[in-house]
């Protein structure tokens, strides 16, 4: 039965000329699982809202949105409320109590339950969710997974019909997301939930969702069932939205000579399936290890035998931590929640004094350096690149920063970087109406006219749709290549394992293993890419990324 | 830290305090004041083992010596002279009463120890939230934010300070000038930020209608029995106060200490009151200890 429609919906906003939706068409079946992707600025974001009525955009809008086969305007306010339910992105800003139990009821008190009816359904939701023991916390205190968890459950306990989601991962570390993908699949198998999310990483989802769409420039370019798209994203060589599909299905539809829709893998254990089919063919002729000569470079940053607590009767988070990175590495430090990987990069931009060893950058403590000693040879590029800018615009933050470095030929200097970036329209741009990406290279452009000798990165991938990300890659290689040394914290293995040249796997505090990320991320059960674990043990070849299968296996289909 | 005490209802809780702080601005007896000083120790001992209450004797000891030591020699009135300081009276009565009034403060200090650790942060807004439901629902979304706010600061100092902009160095107007980039950071980034919670609010219906609260807490009959319990005992201190008993005459000329026969009722109802917390928690401990040794007990003879 059809659930929700939208027909020929086209918005825009007040002041704008351009049309954010065109010709929206979309119908969702009661208990659909419905993936919505797109580059940042697609729009999807803005379909997503025109589907929950208390927070439609304010614009112009034609054509027509149903819910339950009557007009959305039609409906009152309250039945709405209880029965579409919105998770949004980021996990610490939709929490507004300030104690999990009262968060829980938050939705429910607004709507006047009584007590009899607020107690059946938190005692039997908050079970389902393993909550129990969180209910006296305060948010501050849970993880980004956790606070995710907790609006998914206020939100749940209105019992909704329709559940949209708007990147509810993107801030997550990928067990977290993983978690909460798995809860959504069960809500959408086991209560037949409707489901709607809209989302970038999606390596997971295509096996999950019934219907994927996909959008561009506020059209619905593709839609279809996970399968049939991929192969007819292939068939018509659509370079937009191939980097939105699971790397298994990639290098099925790259490998496979008769590449049939019915058969495209979507997990690990189907891709497993395929390979082993695929011995005679893919056989690689020589295992190409490559062995990468060791620099001779003198140690850059040198951090020896660090130990850090935040309090003294806490428990230490950097525990003999030590690192060497010498001059032009680039440098990857991945590792779960809670390894201490944040604190340890914190510590090496000498924003927090160890307690006991040293970290010394040329030789000088990184601590003793102040100001200007500091800010020309040091860049810092944070999760949320927006706490760098203080003017109104980006140029004037880049003319701002021209003048604190002294750069000679500013007005140049800062065209040419703009340009070397490709962001040139961004220049009279605040710096909050900037998508991620657009934000993240701005705030890098800024840094780069003090010519550093040092870029420390901070999960640079959280929330990037994939386009953006290759971009992102793109541009810090090229950065590399220029010389200057990187180090880049990150849980994103599949994006150290394709650009850095040395990674290190950070846990209780330490770092326990340093090597190449091949021989760092091989062979691993959990923490390594989806490829590698659908090729690990299989007779072609162990792989990390496409690059490398392409790069070792013959006859790679040319597409 | 979970001792029964804690377990109570907010509002046997509430009214638990409110009676101790009338209480100790009501009576002006020194065996009164002394007696309920020494039973709240006893109180705040019982919660923590004194961690808290160790903080504050130095600075409640002080306090005492001060007004006991001060009031006599800036207050001469009175019958009974000691002796002249500087040609003023220094009296009996005068010493007394600085005596009085610091036993008054000490036993409200140790009541807003206890109420501290007891009827903390959720439990006490959920008590305000009865008489003002729109202060206790602004008070918590302020303190959500405090520890938000915090987290961002450290976050925008970070990426400030490796750009060159630091309040810990340079002259006083660099650093003024760099505290207000940050702050100014900080409120544009918050603002935008709280579009998304008000979205949040929006899309959970706040603002819909009235709003009826959740009661975490239920009153158990024991509970309702305290309650009235408690107010019986505070109404007949309250009257008992009104006809002068457990109140002494110190100005002009110190009357009598000593005790009639109502007076130790409404002593004694003021000890229960106060002795409140060691009830519950010696029943507690009773309770349990009592039914760990018909376990054990029962144990053995089924083994025999």
């Amino acid at each position: 039965m059809e659930l929700l429609a939208m027909e020929n919906v086209s918005f825009e906003f007040p002041d704008e000329n351009v049309k954010v939706l065109q010709n929206i068409d979309m119908h969702v079946s009661e208990g659909e699982f419905v993936v919505l992707c797109g580059a940042s600025g697609c729009g999807k974001t803005t379909l997503l809202r025109l589907l929950k009525k208390e927070l439609a955009p304010v614009g112009k809008r034609t054509g027509e949105i149903r819910y339950g086969g009557k007009a959305m305007d039609k409906w009152d306010d309250r039945t709405l409320v209880e029965e579409i339910g919105l998770v949004s992105q980021d996990p610490d800003n939709q929490i507004v109590m300030d104690e999990v139990m009262q968060e829980i009821v938050f939705g429910m008190e607004n709507l006047a339950y009584s007590n009899f009816e607020m107690r059946k359904r938190v005692a039997e939701m908050v079970h389902f969710f393993g909550m129990e023991n969180l209910l006296q916390t305060k948010p501050s205190e849970l993880s980004g997974g956790q606070k995710q968890m907790l609006n998914l459950l206020s939100v749940l306990l209105l019992k909704p019909k329709v559940l949209l989601l708007d990147e509810p991962t993107s801030q997550l570390d990928p067990i977290a997301a993983k978690e909460l993908i798995m809860m959504l699949e069960r809500l959408n198998k086991e209560m037949g939930m409707t489901i709607i999310l809209v989302e970038h990483r999606l390596e997971e989802l295509f096996a999950v969702a019934d219907h994927i769409v996909m959008m561009e420039a506020g059209q619905i370019i593709y839609e279809g069932m996970s399968r049939e798209l991929v192969h007819s994203l292939y068939m018509t060589e659509d370079e937009r939205f191939i980097p939105y599909i699971p790397s298994v299905s990639r290098m099925y539809m790259e490998f496979d000579q008769m590449p049939v829709a019915s058969q495209v893998p979507l997990n690990v254990k189907e891709a497993r399936g395929w390979l082993s089919t695929q011995s005679a063919q893919l056989s690689s002729g020589h295992v190409h290890e490559s062995t990468t000569e060791k620099r001779q470079a003198n140690p850059l940053l040198a951090v020896k035998d660090v130990y850090f607590r935040y309090g003294k009767k806490d428990k230490f988070i950097l525990k003999s931590f030590s690192l060497q990175i010498r001059q032009g590495e680039f440098f990857a430090l991945v590792g779960g929640n809670g390894s201490g990987k944040t604190t340890a990069l914190k510590a090496c931009i000498g924003s927090l004094r160890p307690q006991r060893g040293n970290i010394t950058f040329e030789g000088k403590e990184i601590t003793k350096l102040k100001g200007l000693d500091l800010a020309g040879k040091v860049a810092y590029l944070p999760q949320n690149p927006r706490t760098y800018f203080v003017q109104d615009t980006i140029g004037k933050e880049m003319e701002d920063a021209v003048q604190r470095y002294g750069v000679v030929n500013g007005g140049n200097r800062i065209t040419e970087v703009l340009e070397s970036f490709g962001i040139s329209n961004l220049r009279e741009r605040h710096p909050y109406d900037c998508s991620g990406g657009e934000i993240q290279k701005a705030a890098l452009a800024c840094m780069l006219l003090g010519n550093p000798e040092m870029l420390f990165i901070d999960e640079p991938t959280k929330g990037l749709d994939p386009i953006s990300k290759q971009r992102f890659a793109e541009i810090i290689a090229e950065l590399h290549k220029q010389g200057i040394t990187i180090m880049m914290v990150t849980h994103d293995i599949e994006f150290a394992a394709q650009n850095a040249e040395r990674c290190a796997m950070m846990f209780d505090g330490e770092i326990t293993v340093d090597g190449t990320p091949g021989q760092l991320f091989k062979g691993n059960y959990f923490y390594t890419t989806a490829l590698n674990r659908a090729t690990r043990q299989s007779s072609v070849g162990e792989v990390l990324t496409l690059e490398e299968a392409r790069i070792l296996w013959r006859n790679p289909i040319v597409i | 830290m979970s001792n029964g005490l804690e377990r109570m209802h907010p509002f046997v809780l509430f009214l638990y305090y409110v009676a101790v702080g009338v209480l100790a601005m009501y009576f002006n007896h020194p065996l009164f004041l002394g007696v309920g000083c020494i039973v709240l120790i006893l109180v705040n001992l019982t919660h923590d083992n004194g961690k808290a209450l160790k903080k504050w004797i130095p600075m409640l000891s002080v306090m005492c010596a001060v007004i006991i030591l001060v009031n006599p020699f800036i207050n001469s009135r009175g019958t009974h002279i000691f002796f002249y300081f500087r040609g003023k009276q220094v009296t009996l009565e005068a010493t007394l009463y600085g005596a009085v009034l610091s036993m008054s403060l000490v036993l409200i200090l140790l009541m807003f120890i206890s109420f501290n650790l007891i009827l903390n942060g959720n439990k006490f807004l959920f008590v305000f939230s009865r008489f003002l439901p729109r202060t206790a629902f602004l008070t918590m979304l302020a303190i959500r934010f405090v520890p938000l706010l915090n987290r961002r600061l450290d976050e925008i100092a970070d990426v400030q300070r490796v750009k060159g902009l630091s309040i810990k160095t340079g002259t006083i107007r660099q650093r003024a000038k760099s505290g207000m980039v940050i702050l100014q950071v900080l409120l544009t980034w918050s603002l935008e930020e709280a579009i998304e919670t008000s979205d949040s609010m929006k899309a959970r219906g706040y603002g819909i209608g009235k709003r009826s609260p959740y009661i975490p807490y239920r009153l158990a009959r024991q509970e309702v029995g305290w309650l009235v319990t408690l107010a019986v005992l505070l109404l007949i201190c309250l009257v008992g106060g009104l006809l002068g008993y457990g109140k002494i005459i110190i100005y002009p000329q110190l009357g009598t200490l000593q005790l009639y026969p109502i007076d130790w009722i409404v002593f004694i109802s003021m000890l229960v009151i106060m002795a409140f917390p060691l009830l519950i928690e010696g029943r507690e401990l009773l309770k349990w200890n009592y039914s760990l040794w018909k376990t054990s007990h029962s144990n053995s003879r089924t083994r025999t």
